[in-house]
């Protein structure tokens, strides 16, 4: 229990294997291995369901894995109870203790360590000034708003100076433009205390925007891990590509491969070049993605690998979605950042070509 | 028009006072039929003389009231304190907190136990609970008689098993009492504890348990004083019937110390002084009422420090 304030800067590192949970005969986690690195900021995505944060509270202890090993800087910790890890939790709904003051909360973990009352104090007074509470260490946390609520079960889970602080959807209580500036509080946070931060969220605009590495969740299996951008630009297989932002589906030919791209051949004829994920030899019929933003139109349909014609035009201030039917019967969305005022300048019924960025193409795994 | 308005405001604010009269009514009349008019009345036997086959005569006196605190020497008429009576009284209150504290330990695990099962599960538990209230508490207390006694249930087990040669004395002890005690009130500790150990929540626990706490801390930190109020309930509801038994330590004990309620019973039946059970009740409201009020402004300050 000493360590978690021994090592205070160093974040924890966590190593899981082979982890399976059953409930009943229900599987929440299908065999997950995850690495998550000291000091990063490590999200678990997906849907509601998908054993995320099944995953979560047996890192925290609340659950023991059916099968498989968690190692906190080499150690195993899956046997061990809430109270011998080094690990604090940030709950869904805080779980603030209604009896004590806001001071009493963020102190509790520090006091249930033994600490001796100066340290704790002096601890108290820096998380609540960390998260801008200094006036209320008195107050009762019945007392506070949500978002007040929020900062101070930050404050409790790290005020023991945790290894690894656990989040487990702390934002989805709150109203959007506080989650929005709670969101970048807390990469603050991360960033200033050096704490491995591991959160879940179903929220994939959340996951993007604060994590520096993802894994994306569905039916207790992880489908994907990477970095924001990899795992928007670049998705393994249907699930990441269709639960992450918008996209087109396009089914193609594979021509030929090579070491990093394969050349694919659009329903067109037209030939493009097209990524695919590590470990993969894509052949035959495949599908490819690319997002509405990478493509553009273009009034010369003839040149263009892809042409239709526009069903539906949808304005979105900053954007402007053009709904494109091709010529096999599908539809191809195109995003047009309005960057003039006034009208797009297209209109529905029209006939365009659909020009495509380079190297945005990515075949997905089957 | 405003002269109009505050005339309005004026008579529905006097019906609405009214209404508020006319619908306490039923609990004003019930309380003040059942528990206010009989108080009165055994205040007021409290300060008549004795009649010579009970009952009481219409004369003022305060005899009753002055043999609850001293005695008079029958031969040469000399006043000392009445040391059995201060003695019964204080035989009683031990008696009271260890089975209040009895139905706590017992009672508080119990309430837990019930609140931890799945909802649909709940109401069997507490069913079997409430299933001991539908017997005559005199019926139960002979139960237990049976189930102690010397050739009872459980010495007749032990000495089949060969664990003892000889019955163990149980029935007619303090043990007996103590158990028979607790087993009659624990239901009232059970409910009001249960009520508010469903109403906790369980992710508290895990919180206490994330932060480093101990089982026992989860307990004393987390748990306790958050289901305070259904541990006063409880007490109260356990110590308060639990001051004034007499069936119980009469059946169980043997009758060999009297507690209050057997004094009590004895001066309206073999002692043939009404006034003096009467007087002998009054003190019992009272400490009933000072206990109640110690425990209730004892328990505010503790929560109220939490607040500072």
């Amino acid at each position: 229990m000493d360590q978690s304030s021994a090592t205070a800067s160093h974040g924890g590192a966590i190593g899981m294997h082979g982890i399976k949970k059953w409930f009943g005969n229900f599987q929440a986690v299908n065999d997950v291995s995850l690495e998550i690195r000291s000091n990063e900021f490590f999200t678990l995505l997906g849907p509601s369901g998908c054993g995320k944060t099944t995953l979560l509270r047996m890192i925290a202890g609340f659950e023991l894995p059916s099968e498989g090993s968690i190692r906190l800087d080499g150690a195993e910790i899956a046997h061990l109870m809430p109270n011998q890890r080094p690990v604090n939790t940030v709950f869904q709904n805080y779980a603030l203790f209604p009896h004590l003051t806001v001071a009493e909360n963020i102190g509790f973990g520090l006091k249930m360590l033994g600490k001796p009352k100066a340290e704790i104090e002096a601890v108290v007074a820096e998380m609540l000034k960390l998260v801008h509470l200094e006036a209320r260490g008195n107050n009762l946390v019945t007392q506070l708003s949500g978002g007040q609520q929020q900062r101070v079960a930050l404050a409790r889970a790290l005020a023991p100076r945790p290894k690894v602080l656990l989040l487990d959807e702390p934002l989805s209580a709150l109203d959007l433009k506080l989650r929005k500036s709670m969101q970048i509080e807390l990469k603050r946070l991360q960033a200033e205390t050096g704490i491995t931060f591991v959160f879940v969220t179903h929220d994939q605009e959340e996951a993007l925007t604060m994590s520096d590495r993802i894994a994306v969740m569905s039916q207790g299996e992880v489908r994907q891990v990477g970095a924001p951008w990899e795992i928007y630009d670049r998705p393994a297989e249907r699930f990441v590509a269709d639960f992450i932002g918008e996209t087109n589906f396009i089914d193609v030919d594979v021509v030929s491969v090579g070491t990093d791209r394969a050349l694919v051949r659009l329903p067109s004829g037209a030939e493009i070049p097209a990524t695919f994920p590590a470990g993969t030899q894509p052949s035959g019929k495949v599908t490819i993605v690319i997002r509405p933003e990478h493509a553009s139109a273009t009034a010369s349909a003839a040149t263009a690998p892809l042409s239709g014609t526009i069903h539906d035009i949808v304005y979105l201030g900053t954007d402007t979605h053009l709904h494109v039917r091709l010529a096999d019967g599908s539809s191809f969305m195109i995003r047009l950042q309005n960057a003039r005022s006034g009208p797009c300048g297209y209109s529905v019924g029209e006939e365009i070509g659909i020009e495509i960025s380079d190297d945005v193409a990515q075949i997905l795994r089957d | 028009m405003s002269v109009d308005a505050a005339e309005l405001n004026e008579k529905l604010h006097r019906k609405d006072i009214r209404d508020r009269w006319f619908l306490s009514a039923p609990a004003l009349i019930l309380i003040g039929v059942a528990s206010v008019g009989p108080l009165l009345i055994v205040l007021l036997y409290s300060f008549l003389a004795p009649g010579n086959y009970g009952d009481v005569k219409w004369a003022f006196s305060t005899d009753g009231w002055f043999n609850v605190f001293f005695s008079r020497d029958i031969f040469d008429d000399t006043v000392s304190l009445a040391d059995a009576h201060f003695t019964i009284f204080w035989r009683s209150i031990r008696l009271a907190l260890a089975t209040t504290v009895l139905c706590l330990i017992f009672g508080f695990p119990t309430a837990y136990f019930i609140a931890t099962r799945p909802p649909q599960n709940r109401s069997i538990w507490l069913f079997l609970i409430t299933i001991p209230f539908w017997t005559n508490m005199l019926i139960r207390a002979f139960a237990i008689q049976e189930v102690i006694r010397g050739e009872g249930l459980i010495n007749t087990l032990l000495i089949k098993l060969g664990i003892i040669q000889a019955p163990i004395q149980m029935l007619f002890t303090d043990f007996a009492i103590l158990l028979g005690m607790t087993y009659v009130h624990l239901p009232l500790m059970v409910l009001p504890l249960y009520a508010s150990l469903e109403k906790l929540d369980f992710r508290l626990i895990e919180a206490a348990y994330d932060l480093y706490a101990s089982r026992f801390n989860v307990l004393m930190k987390v748990i306790v004083p958050l289901v305070k109020p259904g541990i006063i309930a409880g007490s109260i509801l356990v110590f308060i019937p639990a001051l004034s038994s007499y069936v119980i330590p009469r059946v169980l004990g043997g009758g060999k110390n009297l507690m209050i309620g057997n004094l009590i019973e004895l001066q309206f039946g073999q002692g043939r002084n009404w006034p003096l059970g009467a007087a002998l009740s009054v003190t019992l409201v009272v400490i009933v009422l000072f206990a109640m009020l110690y425990y209730v402004r004892n328990a505010g300050k503790s929560g109220g420090s939490a607040h500072g």
